[in-house]
């Protein structure tokens, strides 16, 4: 019997298990590059990603003003079988204290409802994947960053390990604003997300801008200008209410006594209303189930009589 | 200083590992009681398999406050954490009932079976706990095949969960006196 125990313990230690990192993504967060070997669990099982990455922003990068940056990453192909993929935005590639706000950045907007330097992509449905993030710079000079990829891939000899793959340094020159040029007041961060069922009351903080048009859209689709009314600098318009979990974007188009001004596309994601319950039934339930199931091991258990002791001590006298 | 999380992680390490080793041990004590009344074994399984129970219910609170500790919003906030409540609670319960009775109540021969199933299904509730610990965090677990866990709550009114502390504190206390009268 001894053997067939040692036997089942041993077989049992060594069955390799099926192990992959984080199949499931770990959704998007500020996360530092260290997270794409790191988070694996051993850096060294990276398999080099042979994805093609590279950045570009929208036109001139003003100090303290919302910019475009957009990420383009091709080469999916049939030779790839990638269902899931993180992409960071990154500052440096030092592994830590990378994330783009702590070199002088503001994360305004993620493109999928939030303010994270990492964003996952649960499906790819072409040869290029492209994603934008809205930043603000909060000083005049010369910045980098870099864009980074996480993913599996079932496919090739490298087939089930993780892979990773970083973009060259893209430099990007922040410029001064000029005086009185109509803009975005540097304070203002745009929503970026809400509760399916909820409009949404913008109040767009400006300087210098004698009237300010809002559009909104469906991602890629046809826009449509808002009425707007000025309340000292800021210009309001309600964008409409969301009936079931989707994406829309909007931009201001400023105009005052520079040349027009139009800010990038800032995503908003409306979502399910959040689950909450009664936190202090949930605690009572808590409560009572410790006692229920401690009860009911004790109340199923016939009860030891003193009667069976005393039964119990004249038989082992005799 | 240590993060609560960090804190969950390593508290949450010592209750499953723990409780693993009881509910493998209260299964095989059963199976060798089955084959033969008289193996060694016997003996050996049920004495691990209360001294891990043990050791799993005493790292246990630290892993539920630990766990209430790291989550920004609390588990009121996502059916999944409130559903690993209910079930660390449910599971804390029955080994805690599991190791009032060998202590009260001794070995006896004719509900052993039960008495191993209640260990082996405490155990089970803490596996599922964990489980779902890592659909939590990793999004990926190997309950995944359990999708109301994660969308459904059954919540009770906190009046009705009074009501059962105090029906169950009820019935221990009359069956107490009913024993002694009867002794």
């Amino acid at each position: 019997m001894r053997s067939k125990l040692v036997l089942l313990v041993v077989v049992s230690l060594l069955i390799p298990f099926h192990a992959s990192g984080n199949p499931g993504g770990v959704g998007n967060g500020l996360e530092d590059m260290q997270c794409g070997g790191a988070c694996h669990g051993d850096a060294n099982q990276n398999a080099t990603s042979n994805l093609q990455l590279s950045l570009q922003t929208a036109g001139t990068v003003w100090v303290g003003q919302p910019a475009e940056v957009t990420v383009q990453i091709s080469g999916f192909d049939s030779s790839h079988d990638i269902d899931q993929i993180g992409i960071f935005l990154l500052s440096s590639t030092n592994a830590n204290g990378d994330i783009p706000t702590t070199d002088g950045w503001d994360i305004l907007s993620d493109g999928m409802g939030g303010s994270n330097n990492y964003v996952e992509y649960s499906s790819i449905e072409s040869t290029t994947l492209t994603h934008s993030w809205i930043l603000r710079a909060d000083e005049i000079g010369d910045k980098t960053l870099y864009v980074s990829v996480h993913h599996g891939d079932n496919s090739g000899s490298d087939s089930g390990r993780p892979f990773f793959g970083v973009s060259q340094a893209f430099s990007i020159t922040i410029e001064p604003i000029p005086e009185n040029l109509q803009r975005i007041n540097p304070d203002y961060k745009p929503p970026t997300s809400r509760e399916v069922g909820e409009s949404t009351e913008l109040c767009v903080q400006t300087t210098a801008a004698s009237s300010v048009v809002i559009e909104w859209r469906e991602p890629s689709g046809s826009s449509s200008q808002l009425i707007t009314t000025q309340n000292g600098d800021c210009w309001k318009a309600i964008l409409p209410t969301a009936t079931t979990t989707s994406t829309i974007e909007w931009r201001a188009i400023l105009d005052g006594e520079g040349p027009q001004q139009t800010t990038p596309w800032f995503s908003m994601t409306s979502v399910e209303p959040t689950w909450e319950a009664d936190e202090t039934a949930l605690l009572l339930q808590s409560i009572a189930h410790l006692v229920l199931f401690f009860g009911v091991v004790i109340l199923v258990r016939k009860p030891k009589r003193k009667e069976d002791e005393f039964k119990n001590y004249l038989e082992e006298s005799i | 200083m240590i993060e609560a999380a960090t804190f969950h992680v390593m508290t949450t390490e010592l209750v499953v590992g723990s409780f693993a080793l009881a509910g493998f041990c209260f299964v095989l004590h059963s199976f060798f009681t089955f084959q033969n009344q008289e193996s060694q074994f016997i003996k050996m399984m049920d004495t691990t398999a209360h001294v891990a129970l043990l050791f799993g219910l005493l790292a246990l609170p630290f892993a539920i406050l630990s766990g209430l500790e790291s989550t920004s919003s609390g588990a009121h906030t996502s059916p999944l954490l409130a559903n690993k409540m209910l079930l660390s609670t449910a599971g804390g319960g029955l080994a805690l009932g599991v190791l009032f009775t060998r202590w009260r109540m001794g070995d006896d021969t004719s509900s052993r079976h039960l008495h191993n199933a209640f260990g082996s299904i405490s155990t089970g509730c803490m596996l599922l706990t964990a489980s779902l610990g890592g659909t939590y965090s990793r999004a990926d677990s190997l309950t995944e095949f359990l999708p109301f866990v994660k969308e459904n709550t059954l919540l009770l009114p906190a009046w009705m969960s009074i009501i059962v502390i105090l029906l169950i504190f009820g019935a221990l206390i009359v069956r107490q006196t009913s024993a002694v009268k009867h002794g």
